[in-house]
């Protein structure tokens, strides 16, 4: 035994901790997912789920203090640019989104998979409406039963990211 | 979990702390806002910006689409050989078909030459300004853009027609260095004015969003539209040149019908970006109108 003991070694629960730039990793796990909007997808509707989004939102609802809310601002600047949304609408939506979860995490009584999943959804929803919407002032008008399908897909792919987001921040912790 | 917020005790520092935060946040929202409006009211503001992106984004893009492309190639080439003798069979035929429709083509063409040299009719000469691939899309939004692997440096500018083989692809929007955003045809935003083929009657495109085109006629009157009939160009307004085939028609509705573009983004291989039709018609459209 002796020194040995103060040896770091893997698995030594003594030793472990976070990693390096642990603050850092949500918000640049967000930007990373935002940059999946490079893959080469030619899609005829545009239903595929925003990761942005996706990963911004599974943050929030894991860790209330995973970023302050402003830094949402940037995040949603980088989505904005390099998704050729209409630049503004993420760098409004995504920091008045973690406005309102803070004043949701105030009144929820209790939190499980379920209701995160739900909250998930509204937020999803809001998000693709707003987006339409603001295409409609832009001159491109479309039915609404055309981007319908594309909260669905976010919706069910939130556990996904979910998923992502939960395994990162326990290897961020270091657990 | 830690609900954020609601007491951070008696210290003053956390307490202004969380203030601030709110401060910068409800800042930052009132800051999206204005640069939302300034993207719709003046989206030209925007483009060095956009432009950049474009550029730093597509090395990844390009060689991204490189081994999709490959991957694809793969799949598709080894399904060439199952019934290869059947296929061989049918394309023998299909050319054969093709070579008696191409010598009639040759001959309406040669005709149509001595036409237009008898009218005197004068067209300037058109070049293709660049050849691209298209190597992405905007897969999360109701707007139809794609990714063109050709930018400035290749001679693109905002505003060209951009075509395939197969028929029209849109025009560019937004053009950086490296690569440039093209608005497809099947966008919401996109009208352009078309002719039925048959019979030439003029109509108009508008994109939906979902892949497909609205079809209306300019004057109002009995449903022109037949199924599989054929929409090309006509020229008016000065961006696209006339006679680029647009769309097949596949459905009919009230007064117009739904058409889906003849050249699929996702499935052509190579697009043609060109000049406008006529710059000076264009630039005549764009200035402000005066007050008389």
């Amino acid at each position: 035994m002796g020194r040995s003991a103060l040896t770091p070694s893997r698995g030594a629960s003594l030793t472990r901790g976070p990693r390096p730039a642990a603050l850092a990793i949500p918000a640049i796990s967000v930007l990373a997912a935002t940059l999946l909007s490079v893959l080469p997808v030619i899609s005829k509707h545009g239903w595929w789920p925003d990761a942005g989004l996706l990963m911004l939102l599974g943050w929030r609802l894991l860790r209330a203090d995973a970023w302050p809310a402003w830094v949402a601002a940037p995040l949603g600047l980088f989505h904005d640019v390099m998704t050729a949304a209409p630049i503004g609408l993420s760098v409004a939506l995504w920091p008045a989104f973690m406005l309102a979860l803070d004043v949701i995490d105030r009144r929820t009584m209790w939190r499980d998979y379920w209701v995160e999943w739900m909250l998930a959804a509204v937020f999803i929803g809001l998000f693709v409406v707003a987006q339409w919407q603001v295409a409609a002032w832009d001159g491109a008008a479309v039915r609404f039963a055309s981007v319908a399908p594309s909260i669905l897909v976010g919706i069910v792919c939130f556990p996904i990211a979910a998923f992502v987001v939960a395994r990162l921040d326990r290897w961020r912790m270091g657990r | 979990m830690v609900a954020s917020g609601a007491r951070p005790g008696w210290s003053r520092r956390a307490q202004y702390g969380l203030f601030f935060g709110f401060v910068a946040t409800v800042a930052a929202i009132v800051i999206g806002l204005f640069m939302l409006v300034l993207s719709l009211a003046a989206p030209q503001s925007y483009a060095a910006v956009r432009g950049v992106a474009l550029d730093v984004t597509a090395p990844a893009t390009n060689a991204l689409n490189e081994v999709a492309t490959t991957a694809t190639g793969l799949v598709s080439g080894a399904g060439d050989y199952w019934n290869a003798a059947g296929q061989n069979a049918e394309l023998k035929a299909q050319r054969a078909a093709l070579l008696r429709r191409m010598v009639e083509a040759k001959a309406i063409l040669l005709e149509n030459q001595e036409l237009k040299r008898a009218l005197a009719l004068r067209e300037r000469d058109r070049r293709t300004v660049a050849t691209g691939r298209v190597v992405g899309s905007s897969f999360t939004s109701p707007r139809r853009f794609a990714i063109l692997s050709v930018g400035k440096r290749d001679g693109v500018a905002v505003g060209m027609p951009v075509r395939a083989a197969d028929g029209l692809i849109g025009r560019v929007i937004d053009a950086g260095q490296l690569a440039s955003r093209v608005l497809l045809v099947s966008d919401r935003a996109n009208i352009v004015p078309a002719r039925l083929v048959r019979g030439g009657l003029p109509v108009i495109a508008t994109g939906r969003g979902d892949g497909s085109i609205d079809v209306r006629p300019l004057e109002v009157g009995r449903n022109p539209f037949r199924k599989n009939d054929i929409i090309v160009t006509s020229g008016t307004g000065g961006l696209y040149p006339p006679l680029w085939p647009i769309a097949r028609i596949v459905r009919l509705d009230d007064d117009g019908a739904i058409a889906v573009p003849l050249a699929d983004p996702g499935q052509v291989s190579f697009a043609l970006v060109e000049p406008p039709f006529e710059p000076t018609a264009i630039a005549e459209a764009a200035r402000p109108e005066e007050p008389r």
